[in-house]
């Protein structure tokens, strides 16, 4: 066993998906090969398959449905659990006024607007200044224009977040914005941003202090995209604050004279090495301040998210076995239609093992016609759900289907067929006199 | 092909409850005979001819072709003497309408091994030739006629070349025209293999071509012709 089991793990990952689903596919191939052995009862199957085409296509269209649902489910859980982590990657490490790391996980990361305590300039002096710290980026948060938010930060940020601008250049001064890949603004666009996000913002709150678009960030994937990225300075100037540098001071960007610093959310800081960013956390983890990564964080939900996979694929296995059972009683029904010929064929002396392949073939016909549409079904349903929710969260869900699914759906495959052996058992075991004079 | 001559000696076939629904002291037809079967509605002719192919077990008695006690063999071994030693014919034809007139024809093509295989195809395809079907053995047939269909039968029933052919009212479900020319080919094809025929049918013009004809009523032969 353990030499079973070392060899297994020896194989690479794709070796062990392809020898799974074979593996998984192997008691429905056995199953073929023993029922059809010596037998071509292939055009008669075809020609049951056609004489009831409508009710067939049903009993294919309900199967391909559970399957499908099925499959989709769990591609699209996994697509989500991609896309989050995804948006999160290029955040290191949030530090913030102690509360909920969630909170302010959705706040700094998927752009989801929430009151929180500020921090002082002094404490983002102290992170600004770490010598393990080679970004600190404050944000503010407050304004949107139509359903983009309006986010301050630094150009440092925004450079760490887009890579190369996708066209036009960084923002310089306080009137100049960057817009985020998915804002529906062209570069050499001027725009005065509405006080408060969503129905409640105010229109004309910000009259006289109009943003020109100068940049457009390439796409990242997650909620920034739709997000206007300004100087930090523009938005607290806009609120009437400190811009974070001493009066007549007329730079943007770091660094920011704590005596003037008016005080942000969130501070996104990044360190050049991994322990750095340990050492961080462990640092501004005090009384005043919480560190957190976002990434645990977000992998504490995805635990979460894990259980509530495992239910929904139980769910997923429980609806195709309820749809077998139903599959099964379907085809029990569907072989006493085709009682009268399957009674001629054993009158004309074909042994019974053929007329047991020729109700196997049928429901085995009749599985893997559903199995496969429900693969095309799953990957419909998750390019559509994918889609719906790129366009509501920002989010870039690019669920597809892989493995895990393929193999679920070998294993139906296996066991239906193998279960189909039942109906086609009960159809050799009818009383052949009865069944012609029917 | 042999002749196989039929004796059954003290059959009784019962339905449910144990009821009697057959019951045949004795009855032996010489091989090649053509034997006509007749009588009312339920005497049991059917069952007389279910029994003498071996579709049904009864509960006591002996069904000898040749040499071969049919009521004394398991499923499996009835199953194979149907294969190999007759041809049936039913009332309604029971064709696959999805077929062609050679698929249901060489039907047993699709259980044989591969040279039987090939027999079997070309006997369904020589049988179609000689009842007048040649020109339309690709065709489905779901476009056939009545007595069209029932030539398909005799050609499914007689692929194999069996010697026995048993048929159950062949000519119940054709007009006039299709019964009598029904009735010429299996007359004539009787004669020419040398195969015992057996009908059961309430057409007096079938009878009229038999060697032979017995009357079955309430279960028993009454009448031996």
């Amino acid at each position: 066993m353990e030499a079973i089991t070392a060899w297994w793990q020896g194989r690479s990952a794709a070796t062990q998906d392809v020898l799974l689903l074979l593996l998984l596919l192997a008691p429905a191939i056995l199953a073929g090969l023993a029922v059809l052995r010596g037998y071509r009862p292939y055009a008669l199957v075809g020609a049951m398959l056609w004489r009831y085409r409508f009710t067939n296509a049903l009993f294919v269209a309900l199967i391909a449905v559970s399957v499908g649902i099925g499959v989709g489910l769990i591609a699209q859980e996994r697509g989500l659990r991609k896309g989050t982590a995804r948006a999160a990657e290029k955040f290191d490490l949030i530090v913030a006024a102690p509360g909920s790391e969630v909170q302010m996980l959705l706040a700094a990361v998927y752009l989801q607007p929430v009151d929180v305590p500020l921090l002082d300039g002094p404490t983002y002096d102290a992170i600004a200044r770490h010598e393990n710290v080679v970004l600190a980026a404050p944000i503010a948060y407050g304004d949107s224009f139509g359903a983009s938010p309006v986010i301050g930060t630094t150009a440092p940020f925004v450079a760490h977040l887009s890579g190369d601008l996708a066209a036009g250049r960084m923002f310089a001064a306080l009137g100049e914005a960057v817009a985020g890949a998915a804002v529906p603004l062209a570069i050499g666009d001027a725009f005065e941003p509405a006080h408060g996000v969503g129905a409640s913002a105010e229109h004309g709150a910000h009259a006289g202090h109009a943003l020109t678009v100068v940049g457009r960030m390439q796409p990242t994937g997650s909620p920034w995209d739709r997000a206007i990225l300004v100087p930090v300075e523009s938005v607290w100037a806009v609120h009437g604050l400190a811009t974070g540098h001493a009066p007549g001071d007329a730079r943007i960007g770091p660094p920011f004279d704590p005596a003037f610093f008016p005080g942000t959310p969130a501070i996104l800081v990044r360190a050049e090495q991994l322990w750095a960013n340990y050492a961080l956390r462990s640092e501004f983890t005090t009384e005043r301040t919480m560190a957190f990564f976002p990434g645990a964080v977000l992998a504490g939900l995805h635990s979460m998210l894990g259980d509530v996979r495992q239910v929904m694929s139980v769910m997923a296995v429980l609806t195709q076995v309820l749809v077998t059972a139903g599959v099964l009683a379907g085809l029990v029904i569907l072989t006493r239609l085709y009682a009268r010929r399957l009674a001629l064929l054993r009158a004309i002396g074909a042994p019974a093992r053929f007329v047991f392949s020729v109700v196997w073939c049928y429901a085995a016909a009749l599985i893997g016609a559903g199995a496969l549409l429900g693969v095309a079904v799953g990957l419909a349903a998750v390019g559509a759900i994918s889609r719906l929710v790129t366009a509501r969260t920002d989010i870039l869900v690019e669920a597809t289907l892989a493995w895990p699914e393929f193999h679920l759906v070998a294993g139906f495959v296996s066991l239906t067929v193998l279960l189909a052996l039942l109906p086609a058992f009960m159809a050799v075991s009818r009383d052949i006199t009865s069944d012609l004079r029917s | 092909m042999t002749a196989l001559d039929l004796s059954v000696r003290d059959l009784v076939v019962t339905g449910e409850g144990g009821r009697v629904l057959l019951r045949v002291d004795a009855l032996d037809v010489p091989g090649g005979t053509r034997l006509g079967i007749r009588g009312p509605s339920g005497a049991g002719k059917s069952t007389l001819l279910h029994a003498l192919a071996g579709l049904l077990r009864p509960a006591s008695g002996a069904v000898r072709w040749g040499g071969t006690d049919i009521a004394a063999l398991g499923d499996a071994a009835r199953a194979r003497f149907r294969r190999e030693t007759v041809g049936l014919v039913f009332q309604d034809f029971l064709l696959f309408e999805e077929l062609s007139a050679l698929g249901n024809a060489a039907l047993a093509a699709a259980w044989s091994g591969a040279p039987r295989r090939a027999a079997i195809a070309g006997g369904a395809a020589s049988m179609l030739d000689h009842l007048g079907l040649s020109g339309h053995a690709r065709r489905s047939v779901a476009s056939f006629s009545g007595g069209e269909r029932q030539r398909v039968a005799v050609s499914r029933a007689l692929a194999g070349n069996p010697p026995v052919l048993l048929a159950d009212e062949p000519t119940a479900s054709l007009d006039r025209a299709s019964a009598d020319r029904l009735i010429e080919d299996l007359a004539g094809l009787s004669a020419a293999r040398g195969m015992t025929l057996v009908a059961v049918s309430h057409d007096a013009a079938l009878h009229a071509r038999m060697d032979r004809v017995i009357d079955v009523v309430d279960g028993a032969i009454r009448k031996a012709g």
